[in-house]
């Protein structure tokens, strides 16, 4: 047998698994790691100072819309917000998926008005990484475009993006917000 | 006109899953079909194509067009995974069935044809990795010698004497399947 021999069942070999390739599922499970992954980058790129600043910004707004609107018993023209609650840190940090709506600390006409619901709140989602230690910061209940949960990473589909969410904002002692949660109401 | 891979590198690296989908169509093939070659398993083979591409969504950023093609770059990333699996696992289950594709000649020639293909599958598996690697980037992924010194991490000179020791390996193995044969 010649090189040339060897050479030619290599090519013969090489014709014959030409067509091989991987499965098509191979596929699919890697464009959804695909998708993970940027999702997961672009949450990290967000970084210090980028992730703050919009979330900041509409909070912000929400609280200047409400110093001028007293007193603030209910949500109107797309912000609201409740007395605020000073609370510590050990509070505030608490992992907490559901709570009854008699607990809460302020009492809130809106909610309570709806006996038969109960509120449900996700957990803390930081506003800024890393943070300053933490001692005192108050609670406050703000309603927000469904967009900023876009913001911690949440999904929201398009067509609700505009739609009001209440959330709960721990605002720092030196009055930056911390960390927000979001709140739905479940019918019990 | 098609993009090119390193163009379609950068756009997936921004996110632009349409761009990875494409790449990945385009050069699953060539680095499934080493593994395949190099490890004779088709789970292996699957496993490695797989860890290469997570390797690019998750590393490519580490790619330097300056040491050559996007293909050499994902050969490079398969052929650590395939050492270090035949290294761990030298018992593989070998591959039952690849080629489903019968030529129009008759039953008995095609079946000779397949017989002999799959011998020189094995001869081609049965050589030690070092040469087997050359002969699978060069003879049958045709690869250039150049690129391959790339992913072989060796001079050409190198790369051109595994595959002539490869060759040689090979040529007593079918010989003596010819003999055996014909005996």
């Amino acid at each position: 047998m010649t090189d040339d021999a060897v050479r030619g069942l290599l090519r013969e070999l090489a014709e014959a698994d030409a067509s091989a390739k991987a499965p098509p599922e191979l596929e699919l499970r890697l464009r959804k790691e695909f998708r993970a992954h940027h999702r997961r980058k672009s949450w990290r790129s967000l970084g210090f100072w980028v992730l703050p600043v919009p979330v900041a910004a509409v909070i912000f707004l929400a609280i200047l819309t409400l110093v001028h609107r007293r007193p603030p018993t209910e949500s109107a023209n797309g912000v609201s917000i409740n007395t605020p609650v000073t609370i510590s840190s050990e509070q505030a940090l608490r992992p907490e998926t559901s709570r009854p709506a008699a607990t809460t600390p302020a009492p809130r006409a809106s909610v309570l008005s709806a006996p038969e619901t109960e509120e449900v709140v996700t957990e803390f989602f930081p506003l800024m990484d890393p943070a300053p230690p933490f001692q005192r910061g108050q609670l406050l209940r703000v309603e927000l475009p469904a967009s900023v949960m876009q913001i911690v990473g949440l999904p929201v589909r398009e067509e609700h993006l505009a739609d009001p969410v209440q959330a709960d904002v721990l605002i720092g002692e030196e009055g930056l917000p911390r960390a927000i949660r979001f709140v739905t109401f479940e019918v019990r | 006109m098609s993009e090119t891979d390193e163009t379609l590198l950068a756009q997936m690296l921004k996110g632009d899953e349409v761009a990875f989908t494409e790449l990945y169509g385009r050069r699953q093939g060539p680095v499934y079909r080493f593994a395949l070659h190099m490890t004779r398993s088709v789970p292996s083979a699957e496993d490695i194509t797989q860890d290469v591409f997570l390797a690019l969504i998750e590393s490519g950023r580490r790619f330097d067009a300056s040491r050559g093609t996007v293909l050499s770059f994902l050969f490079g990333i398969a052929r650590n995974h395939v050492l270090r699996r035949i290294e761990k696992d030298s018992r593989t289950e070998l591959v039952t069935e690849i080629d489903e594709h019968l030529s129009d000649g008759s039953l008995m020639e095609d079946l000779t044809k397949r017989e002999t293909i799959e011998h020189v599958r094995c001869a081609v598996a049965s050589l030690p990795p070092v040469y087997r690697e050359a002969v699978v980037l060069c003879d049958l992924e045709d690869v250039s010698y150049e690129e391959a010194s790339i992913i072989l991490e060796c001079p050409v000179g190198t790369v051109r004497s595994r595959l002539s020791r490869g060759r040689l390996i090979l040529m007593d193995k079918l010989a003596r399947h010819v003999v055996r044969k014909c005996v």
